[in-house]
C-alpha cells in the first residue's frame, strides 16, 4: 500500500490535512460556523466548472479563488444586507452547486470528473496538492497556533475581545480566508460534500473526553490524523471512495469517545463523591 | 486653560453631548456625564434608556454620531482602553465553548500575545490570586461551562482585574441573580473598590441594590435625565416623570432589529 506513489501522495496529504482540519475544527464548530463551511465548500463546484470550462487541467486554482470569492461575498452581505444569516449562505451553497452542474453538464466528457470531486478521490491527489498542503499546513497551522488566544477569546465573547485590545474583525476575516484555503484542499481528499465532516467530526470527538481547550485541540488534532490516515488506508484496502471511508473512521470514533464518556459518567455516579 | 486640564484629569469618565442613533431610533440624544476618579457610579435606566449602548460607546464597540467621549483623560482608543476594563452580562458568554477557567483567565494576560497557554508556575500562582480575591479559588480547573451564575460573574470579574484596571466597567451584573447574591456581589465591588482604588461604573435597571452602594447615581432615558446621589435621584420628581420608577410597570418596547438596546 506504502509503495504505490499516489498512494503516498494521498496518505501524506491526508495526514497533514486531517490534523490540521481537527485544530481548526476546534474553532469552527465553537463558533459555530460549519455552516458557513459548507456553503464554501459547495461553492467550490461552480469554481471546478469555470476551472474545466477554461481549460484547466487541474481546477485547484479557479476552485480555491471562488470559494473565497463566495466566502468574502456571504461576509458582505451579512455586513451591509438584513438577509439572515442562514438565508444568504443556503442561496449561496444551493447557487453555486446549481451553477457548476449545469456548466459541467454543458461541457462534454466532465460527467465522470463530478463524482470524483463530489465524493473525494486518493487518486486525484496530485504532486502539486502535496506541495500546496504542506505550504498550507504551515501558514494555516502556524498562523492559528499563532493568534490561539485571541482567537479563543473572539470565540468566548467578541465584545471582551475588543476590549482586550484584539483586532476582531481582521482576525475574523483573516479565519475566514484561512478556513476556505483548508476547505478547498481538502475537497480533493472528502469530496465537496462530506468536506466539512473533518472539521467538525474530530473536534467533536474530541471534547467527549476533554476537560480544556488544551485537551479539544491536541485530541482533535490526533483524531483528524487518525481518521485521515484508516480512511485513506480503508479505501485502498477495500476499494471504497475515499471521503465517506475517512468520515466513517472519524464516525467509529466519535461513537466510542460517546460511549466511554458515557460510562465514565455512570462510573462517577455510582461511586460516592470524594 | 491649566484649571481645566486638571479638572480632566480628574475625570475617569467624560462625556459630552453623545448622539447616537440606531436603524429608526435615536437611542441617545445628548448625553452628558462626569465621572470623578474613585467614584461608584451606577447609571440606572428601563430597557430601551440606551444605557446598555451608552457604555458600549465607552468601549469603542460603538461609534457615536457626534459627541466627546474621554476615558481617564484621553480618547477612547486600544491604548486608554489597555487600563479599562470591561465585564459583560455574564449570559452573553459562549458557554458552550470548552474553556476551564484557568485558561479563559489567562487568555486575558496574554491576549493578542499569540503564546500557546500552558501550566506557567508563576502565571498559575497569579490566576489563582486573582480568584482567591474574589473568593472562588476552588473553581480553577472547573469548565467554564459548568460554573452556576454567580460563580461565572466571579470569575468575569477576576478576568477583568488582572490587568489592574483603573476603570471598571458592568454592564447588568446582577441581572438574572437572585437577592442574596446580589448583596454578596455589591460587597465584593466594594471591597476590590475599597483595596484596588479604582473608579467602578456600573449599568443596572435596578435602583434597590444600586442605592445602598453608589456614590453618585445617573439616571438615563436618552438623555441623562436626573443625576445626584442616590437619595436625591430617588426622591427626584424629574425621574418618576422620565420613566415612572416605582409607578407604572415598563412595558418591553423593541424595534425591531434593535439587540443593542437593552
Amino acid at each position: 500500500m506504502f509503495t504505490e506513489a499516489y498512494m503516498q501522495r494521498a496518505l501524506l496529504v491526508a495526514l497533514m490535512l486531517g490534523p490540521l482540519c481537527g485544530f481548526i475544527g476546534v474553532f469552527v464548530t465553537a463558533r459555530r460556523m460549519s455552516f458557513f463551511s459548507d456553503t464554501v465548500s459547495h461553492a467550490a463546484l461552480a469554481g471546478i466548472a469555470v476551472g474545466f470550462w477554461m481549460g484547466f487541467q487541474d481546477p485547484t486554482i479557479p476552485m480555491t479563488l471562488v470559494s473565497l470569492g463566495v466566502a468574502m461575498l456571504m461576509l458582505w452581505l451579512r455586513e451591509k444586507t438584513d438577509l439572515l444569516n442562514d438565508t444568504i449562505m443556503a442561496l449561496l451553497l444551493s447557487g453555486s452547486v446549481a451553477f457548476g452542474i449545469v456548466v459541467m453538464s454543458l461541457l462534454k466528457g466532465y460527467r465522470g470528473e463530478l463524482d470524483r470531486y463530489l465524493f473525494g478521490d486518493i487518486l486525484s491527489v496530485g504532486p502539486v496538492d502535496v506541495g500546496l498542503a504542506a505550504v498550507v499546513v504551515a501558514i494555516a497551522g502556524g498562523w492559528v497556533l499563532w493568534n490561539l488566544n485571541s482567537l479563543a477569546l473572539i470565540t468566548a465573547h467578541e465584545d471582551l475581545a475588543h476590549v482586550s485590545g484584539i483586532s476582531v474583525r481582521a482576525l475574523n476575516y483573516a479565519f475566514v480566508i484561512l478556513l476556505t484555503v483548508v476547505v478547498s484542499l481538502s475537497i480533493r481528499l472528502l469530496g465537496i460534500i462530506l468536506v466539512t465532516s473533518l472539521l467538525v467530526i474530530p473536534p467533536a470527538t474530541a471534547r467527549n473526553l476533554a476537560n480544556n481547550l488544551r485537551q479539544q485541540i491536541l485530541g482533535s488534532i490526533a483524531i483528524g490524523a487518525l481518521g485521515g490516515f484508516g480512511g485513506v488506508a480503508a479505501s485502498f484496502l477495500l476499494n471504497l471512495p475515499c471521503g465517506p471511508s475517512i468520515v466513517l473512521v472519524c464516525v467509529g470514533m466519535f461513537l466510542l469517545t460517546l460511549a466511554s464518556r458515557s460510562l465514565l459518567r455512570l462510573g462517577r455516579r455510582q461511586s460516592p463523591a470524594p | 486653560m491649566a484649571e481645566i486640564k486638571f479638572h480632566r484629569a480628574g475625570l475617569a469618565v467624560e462625556v459630552r453631548g453623545l448622539r447616537l442613533r440606531l436603524g429608526d431610533t435615536q437611542v441617545l440624544r445628548g448625553v452628558d456625564l462626569h465621572v470623578p476618579r474613585g467614584a461608584i457610579v451606577a447609571i440606572i435606566g428601563p430597557n430601551g434608556s440606551g444605557k446598555t449602548t451608552l457604555l458600549r460607546c465607552l468601549l469603542g464597540l460603538e461609534t457615536p454620531d457626534e459627541g466627546e467621549i474621554r476615558l481617564l483623560g484621553e480618547p477612547v482608543g486600544r491604548k486608554v482602553l489597555s487600563r479599562v476594563a470591561y465585564v459583560p452580562q455574564r449570559l452573553q458568554l459562549d458557554r458552550n465553548f470548552i474553556l476551564s477557567v484557568r485558561e479563559f483567565l489567562s487568555l486575558r494576560l496574554q491576549a493578542a500575545k499569540g503564546w500557546m497557554w500552558q501550566g506557567h508556575r508563576k502565571t498559575d500562582e497569579q490566576l489563582r490570586g486573582a480568584l482567591a480575591d474574589v473568593g472562588v479559588e476552588s473553581l480553577f480547573d472547573r469548565p467554564i461551562a459548568g460554573l452556576s451564575g454567580g460563580q461565572l460573574q466571579r470569575v468575569l470579574i477576576a478576568f477583568s482585574l488582572l490587568t489592574k484596571p483603573e476603570l471598571l466597567l458592568l454592564d447588568e451584573p446582577t441581572a438574572g441573580v437572585d437577592n442574596p447574591g446580589e448583596r454578596s456581589f455589591y460587597e465584593l465591588i466594594t471591597g476590590i473598590h475599597q483595596r484596588l482604588k479604582l473608579t467602578v461604573v456600573l449599568v443596572s435597571h435596578d435602583l434597590s441594590m444600586v442605592y445602598r452602594h453608589a456614590t453618585r447615581v445617573y439616571a438615563l432615558n436618552g438623555v441623562v435625565c436626573c443625576e445626584g446621589t442616590p437619595e436625591e435621584v430617588m426622591n427626584a420628581d424629574s425621574l418618576r416623570q422620565a420613566y415612572g420608577i416605582h409607578v407604572t410597570p415598563y412595558h418591553h418596547d423593541h424595534p425591531p432589529g434593535h439587540h443593542h438596546v437593552h
